[in-house]
């Protein structure tokens, strides 16, 4: 069964190239949106940051969260062609009287939805928030400067690391392979990367125990991530960002020529 | 209309759980359409680190509504919902839920799938974020 409105309301089509803005978080609209050709972001900035929720491509609509009416009509989200873009313009007309008078049941499990839809996307927001400051700040972090007065020495170390920010339970097993006062070569099995995230940036606290039998802990973050040729396993090359007086004068002391 | 005289109109079953008991596994094939009648449910996932809860369904929630609209592969669910305490649950005509879907305009319809669509990439974003913080607090090497 098609519905006759489809036929009354002019269908406006329209190109949007990649890169450009479709649709403005806050700002007031109600039309829908259908995807004819090529694919669009949708997000929500965040202090700066844009925070994607979905991508969308041919046939998927958008715009209907304001049509929906649960946020009013105001965009509750931004809207960008990833893609040079060809959309069908719905005005809201051509919906909302089958959208009032759909079977109470059903209209009640999509507005469910909707409300859902919502509340996720306002969660993903916050929760990607705080993992970017976590990160930001992390960064902002005086970068531990040291000029490398000693070389890089090979090593065959066992440690243990963990995240930053976690509970010092978290021990992660390494060996570290090769180290300097400023970096160092952390030999890892590859399967603790599912565990937890290893990408560029990411910071760690490593703990070893020297051959002279004292205990260092210190702070790196990841610069590259290579293979290594043991199979299974990954070497993280690290830079260290935090080194406490004490363990750079016993670290000194080990790295000595 | 009231919600529970809709109800009456398409309530084909009811089912009580007690707390702790799983209502659809994950993985399994999602045939009904639930109502929460009183109590609530946790949306759970299993992974390496254990059972994490990624949501919580309270009276009035819809479930095993998106595999049923949405276009999802083979309907299977994604997730396990069990009975956070007791509760009553109403077990929706999904034939008729789907007859009435199946009424709309392409417009309308493609709108509905979209947003399950949108919603089921939302929820798995949250469930990635949840899932990595209980790793975290967890993993005890």
């Amino acid at each position: 069964m098609t519905n006759k409105q489809e036929d009354v309301f002019p269908v406006i089509t329209l190109k949007y190239r990649k890169g450009d803005l479709i649709i403005k978080e806050g700002d007031y609209g109600i039309s829908i949106y259908k995807i004819i050709k090529g694919k669009v972001s949708i997000f929500q900035e965040s202090e700066d940051k844009d925070i994607v929720l979905s991508t969308l491509g041919p046939g998927h609509i958008f715009g209907e969260i304001a049509f929906l009416n649960i946020a009013g009509e105001i965009r509750s989200a931004s809207v960008r062609a990833i893609e040079n873009a060809v959309l069908e313009v719905w005005h809201p007309s051509m919906l909302s009287k089958e959208y009032k008078e759909m079977p109470p049941m059903l209209k009640y499990v999509v507005d469910r939805i909707s409300a859902r839809l919502l509340r996720m996307n306002k969660l993903i927001v916050q929760l990607t928030t705080q993992e970017h400051k976590k990160r930001t700040s992390i960064k902002k972090r005086e970068p531990w400067a040291s000029k490398r007065r000693y070389y890089r020495k090979d090593v065959d170390l066992k440690c243990h690391y963990r995240p930053v920010g976690l509970s010092p339970k978290v021990r992660l097993p390494g060996r570290i392979r090769d180290m300097s006062l400023s970096g160092l070569g952390l030999e890892i099995v590859a399967k603790n990367t599912k565990s937890f995230s290893h990408m560029d940036g990411d910071s760690f606290i490593v703990n070893t125990v020297l051959p002279n039998g004292k205990s260092i802990e210190l702070e790196a973050n990841i610069v590259t991530l290579t293979k290594s040729e043991t199979p299974g396993k990954l070497i993280l090359g690290m830079s260290v960002t935090e080194l406490s007086a004490g363990a750079k004068s016993l670290l000194g002391f080990f790295l000595m020529p | 209309m009231d919600i529970n005289q809709l109800m009456e109109l398409y309530l084909s079953n009811e089912e009580t759980y007690e707390s702790g008991e799983i209502i659809i596994e994950e993985g399994t094939r999602a045939n009904w359409v639930y109502i929460i009648l009183e109590g609530q449910a946790k949306v759970t996932k299993r992974t390496d680190a254990g059972i994490v809860t990624t949501d919580k369904l309270k009276k009035g929630a819809i479930f095993g509504e998106m595999a049923l609209l949405g276009k999802i592969p083979a309907g299977r669910s994604a997730y396990v919902i069990a009975a956070d305490g007791a509760i009553r649950l109403g077990v929706l005509d999904s034939q008729q839920l789907l007859k009435d879907y199946e009424s709309l305009s392409p417009a309308l319809r493609s709108l509905i799938t979209t947003l399950i669509m949108r919603l089921e990439e939302s929820n798995k974003k949250v469930a990635a974020f949840v899932v990595a913080a209980n790793r975290k607090d967890r993993a005890k090497v």
